[in-house]
């Protein structure tokens, strides 16, 4: 197992609000970890950090073992793909296309033979054939969403950083896309995966590894089963639930009651 | 199922595609230039012999020789670079804006130049000395001061292509009330003069003019087209979708916008005011290869030259001997022809 990613100390804030308070972790190769953590508690905000859309205010990340303000954009992009949240077209290209820009970190100009055969092949592997000569903006948000999964996937990186990729699928889709992404990371034995995830079941099922994040920090970091206990699920997204344990055939599933009281608001 | 290769295979079919529509149009605008310069007020020379004097395997009369390369040569030649250059400049400032509105004059530079111009022409101050060139070299100076404000613009990281139309928007008004100013202070024939700056013509230029502008466009070109991917990232997905392939979104922009100006300038000094191409010859492009700007830039070129070709074509020859400037041309064919485009590929779209 190698080091891909370093992160210590991390501090981010947007004016005088602190957004991440000295977050640290590692992420090694061949795993799947989920940030998961209520809306606005900084998941986005630190996948952005990490791949330098936002700038950081003090830390250090440590990328495929280089420091990250040490690489150029497109080293950067060759290290690590990226699924961001939301993609703002402006003039849509066919599918196809869009999931060839996954390639642009290794193309100079021409379009090799290998490309295009990585592109088909993640395309087939995703299933989005009957679209890959449609235009983009013709395609539903679902639709969309996977295409975008298959750009970040073609450009072949070691670390996948992902906000929320299955938030606009249909419950099918949701799962058919978590097990494509587990089966490209264990199958590579180098690629790992770093998903903010706000559905806590998918989280249970698919991470090995899950980071809690409330207020700023992270608070709990391990497997599914160590950070999603009924106390560590009540303070962060207040609600009252009941664990499921994993079995052979069924994975750890949580049950959702009902909403806790916010002791310290009420008197 | 399909098979891999059918994928790769379609893919490869579609950019032969692309790459024969620009061969064609390349094409009919290299015929259409031959049958330009054969045609004209004084004297039809027909296509084959005009095209024989053009390879140099007949002299032609005097006469013949004197009419081609003197007086149709040097007009026919900057209609080419300089709606090559002018839809080439409107191509990459619509994909490094991200939007479908804006044209070469957005960003003000054409108010920039029309500002040195009513200098020119209404105060007599210019930049040169020299007579021939005072016009030229102020409107060219202007609207360089525009691209060296975007340079200082790109230095903020946080700018994003709203506040460059937004600026863009304020230079024009800026330049355009100053211009104003000029013209309730000038005479009559200072106004005339201005007005005949503005409608952007084809009969100013000289050999000297269209052959310079021709360099700068060889240059100017490769560089364009080395933005390609990084446009295709950005038009294709914003900001964040750009750096995740490794693209620089504020970079880019920042210099795709002053390249566009520049190419802009550099025609407009000789030209005047030309808007309509750069704005309709990338979305007509649009229709036929698609966005890959590897292909639009191109695409967009060739259309951009055969589009002012003809405008100024039709334009001398329609009313011969009294030419109409192909800015107005441009505006009056170009726009009809423009909007009958759009509703068609509206059509596929509509139930």
């Amino acid at each position: 197992m190698t080091e891909l990613l370093a992160v210590k100390d991390l501090n981010f804030n947007w004016g005088r609000n602190e957004v991440l308070k000295g977050i640290s972790f590692n992420i090694e190769s061949n795993e799947v970890v989920a940030i998961l953590g209520v809306n606005g508690a900084g998941k986005s905000t630190l996948i952005k950090c990490i791949n330098r859309i936002l700038k950081m205010d003090s830390g250090t990340v440590k990328v495929c073992s280089s420091d990250l303000s040490s690489l150029s954009m497109m080293e950067l992009s060759r290290c690590m793909s990226y699924v961001p949240q939301t993609v703002r077209t402006s003039f849509s290209i066919d599918v196809f296309d869009v999931v060839l820009l996954g390639r642009r970190p290794h193309i100079s100009w021409r379009v090799s033979p290998r490309d295009q055969k990585i592109v088909s092949e993640t395309i087939r592997f995703l299933s989005l054939e009957e679209f890959a000569f449609r235009r983009f903006d013709q395609l539903s948000g679902g639709e969309r969403q996977r295409v975008i999964v298959a750009k970040a996937v073609a450009q072949d990186a070691n670390l996948l950083l992902m906000d929320e990729p299955t938030s606009d699928l249909d419950l099918k889709n949701q799962i058919t896309t978590m097990k494509n992404i587990s089966q490209i990371i264990s199958r590579s034995h180098a690629k790992s995966a770093l998903i903010a995830i706000h559905d806590i079941n998918i989280a249970a099922r698919f991470a090995d590894r899950i980071l809690l994040l409330h207020d700023g920090r992270i608070i709990s970091d391990g497997t599914p089963q160590e950070v999603l206990t009924i106390d560590n699920i009540a303070m962060v997204f207040g609600v009252s639930s009941h664990i499921v344990p994993i079995t052979d055939t069924q994975p750890m599933r949580i049950v959702i009651e009902d909403e806790l009281q916010d002791m310290e608001g009420e008197k | 199922m399909i098979p891999l290769d059918e994928l790769s295979f379609q893919h490869t079919l579609k950019s032969k595609q692309h790459a024969l529509m620009i061969f064609i149009i390349s094409l009919v605008t290299f015929l259409f230039a031959i049958y330009s310069m054969g045609t004209g007020s004084s004297s039809n020379l027909g296509f084959w012999t005009t095209l024989k004097i053009i390879l140099g395997l007949d002299a032609g009369t005097e006469l013949q020789s004197a009419i081609i390369w003197k007086l149709r040569f040097p007009r026919v030649l900057m209609a080419i670079v300089g709606g090559a250059a002018l839809a080439t400049a409107g191509a990459l400032m619509q994909g490094a804006l991200g939007n479908p509105l804006v044209s070469p004059l957005t960003m003000g530079v054409a108010s920039g130049a029309a500002l040195g111009a009513a200098l020119a022409i209404v105060v007599g101050w210019s930049i040169v000395d020299n007579h021939d060139l005072t016009i030229v070299a102020n409107a060219f100076l202007f609207s360089l001061i525009v691209v060296f404000i975007i340079i200082q613009l790109g230095r903020y990281r946080s700018i994003s292509a709203e506040s460059y139309i937004l600026v863009g928007i304020a230079i024009t008004f800026i330049s355009g009330g100053i211009v104003s100013t000029l013209q309730y202070f000038a005479t009559d024939a200072q106004l005339s003069a201005l007005a005949h700056w503005s409608f952007g013509s084809l009969s100013r230029p000289t050999i000297q003019n269209a052959v310079f502008v021709t360099m700068c466009l060889i240059i100017l070109m490769p560089t364009a087209l080395k933005w390609s991917w990084d446009l295709n990232a950005l038009s294709m997905g914003g900001d964040d979708f750009a750096i995740s392939t490794g693209v620089d979104p504020v970079r880019t922009r920042k210099n795709i916008l002053v390249l566009s100006a520049l190419m802009t300038s550099i025609v407009i000094a000789f030209t005047g005011l030309i808007g309509f191409v750069g704005l309709a010859a990338p979305h007509m492009s649009r229709l036929f290869v698609g966005t890959d700007f590897r292909k639009l830039i191109p695409c967009s070129a060739v259309l951009g030259s055969m589009l002012m070709l003809f405008a100024d074509t039709v334009g001398r020859t329609l009313f011969a001997p009294i030419v109409i400037p192909v800015g107005i041309m441009l505006s009056v064919i170009g726009g009809p022809f423009f909007l009958y485009l759009l509703l068609k590929s509206q059509e596929g779209n509509h139930d």
